[in-house]
């Protein structure tokens, strides 16, 4: 049945005719003379049964095999797409999840960067000093001159050892010097000064109250109620501290006067 | 396909195969996920027997053993593909029909020729393209070239198979 089979005609005797006709490269003539041929040569009508059977099965294979190249190739287009696809999907998810990392780092270091922020530039919430040394304007007292060494020996002695810190042997010193000297209210003053910066608050006080007692107007009496001021601090008697203090602010010509309105700004002697 | 089914078959007949490479592109997917459950096919060996069954489905129209289009298309390729499967037929053989031997010897001998020759003997007798056009698809100088050179793969061909 088979034309390709060992018992199928040879087709190579007559195939240029065969091709020639089927492909209709014959002229008119040629062809009513062929077609003639075939009704009367058996051969070459078995052979053209085979030609056209091989034909016939070439246009089959032709066909499959396009068919299975056109699928394979676009079975290989699909599985690339497939594959490119989850690669971007990959991708994009990488991104999606550096760019979440980058995100909370950027939130945790702008929190703590917040933070310290914070920290640093917060209202000084710390509570005014409240020792009177804090605001205490010390009196260093006169210069120890070379004018006055000569005239006032005793003086000059106990304000040095004042002056260097010696309140003890100041005290002693000053205790030699004769009020007629160098001046009642000056002794006292001195005094003063000197037990107030030895810690001896209450008896500061005593000599800071008698100077001025002849005189209330002059320049030391209003050092002294500073002074004095300070000294009922340092004793822990806020109320007349304050009082004082408050005078002393409110005096315009008291050289004290900015150390007593930033002691009495401050609040610290107010009663709680 | 949107075509209907009897025009489809003719032009399946006349070597337009868009039908049956649309038919893959749309439901490759659904075809593993349907041989994956039914089957346990993995979806390599799921495409690979969508491609057989549409290759024996293409054979079955060519030959004529299909004279009228299924009405569902789909429910008939999957049954297809069932039966290639109870059958075990091997991946990438035809189901066997009538004359399979000769013509599958014919498809192997075909696929020994050259690129040219398959190309040449493509256009001319399923692509049904003239000497012209194939000299011109070809870049021959002119249709005699062309003619010439169809006659001499096809009868490398007949050699191949004597």
């Amino acid at each position: 049945m088979s034309p390709l089979t060992p018992a199928s005609p040879d087709l190579r005797p007559y195939i240029d005719e065969l091709e020639r006709f089927a492909d209709g490269q014959m002229t008119p003539e040629e062809q009513d003379a062929f077609e003639l041929r075939l009704e009367q040569d058996e051969a070459l009508t078995d052979a053209h049964a085979a030609y056209e059977q091989l034909t016939a099965d070439l246009r089959w294979a032709a066909g499959h095999d396009t068919l299975r190249l056109r699928l394979q190739s676009l079975d290989e287009r699909m599985d690339q797409r497939g594959t490119a696809l989850a690669r971007a999907h990959s991708l994009a998810q990488r991104r999606q999840r550096r760019w979440a990392t980058w995100s909370i780092l950027g939130a945790v270091v702008l929190v703590l960067a917040a933070g310290a922020a914070w920290y640093f530039s917060r209202p000084n919430t710390a509570r005014p000093a409240r020792s009177w040394e804090a605001y205490y304007q010390p009196d260093p007292g006169p210069a120890v001159t070379t004018g006055l060494l000569h005239s006032r020996p005793l003086l000059s002695e106990a304000l040095d050892q004042y002056q260097a810190g010696h309140y003890p042997a100041a005290l002693h010193s000053l205790g030699r010097v004769s009020p007629a000297n160098v001046g009642a209210d000056t002794l006292l003053y001195l005094r003063g000064l000197i037990l107030l910066r030895e810690g001896q608050g209450n008896a500061a006080q005593l000599y800071f109250r008698r100077v001025g007692e002849t005189d209330s107007t002059g320049e030391l009496v209003r050092r002294a109620r500073y002074h004095l001021g300070m000294a009922y601090w340092q004793a822990q008697e806020l109320a007349p501290a304050l009082a004082t203090l408050r005078a002393v602010a409110a005096d315009s010509l008291n050289p004290y006067r900015a150390s007593a309105r930033r002691a009495v700004a401050a609040g610290v002697l107010e009663p709680r | 396909m949107s075509a209907p089914l009897a025009e489809t078959l003719t032009q399946l007949r006349i070597g337009n195969q868009k039908a049956l490479i649309d038919f893959y592109q749309r439901s490759r997917h659904l075809f593993a996920r349907w041989a994956q459950r039914k089957h346990q096919l993995a979806a390599p060996q799921a495409h690979g027997l969508l491609q057989d069954t549409l290759l024996d489905f293409y054979d079955q129209v060519a030959d004529g053993r299909i004279t009228k289009m299924p009405g569902d298309l789909r429910a008939y390729l999957y049954g297809m593909a069932q039966l290639r499967l109870a059958a075990h037929v091997p991946a990438h053989q035809p189901l066997p029909a009538a004359e399979a031997g000769r013509r599958q010897r014919l498809l192997a001998q075909f696929s020994q020729l050259g690129a040219d020759c398959q190309q040449v003997l493509t256009y001319f007798y399923f692509r049904g393209y003239n000497f012209d056009k194939m000299g011109g698809k070809m870049g021959f100088p002119n249709a005699t070239v062309a003619r010439r050179q169809k006659s001499a793969c096809l009868r490398k061909l007949y050699e191949l198979l004597k």
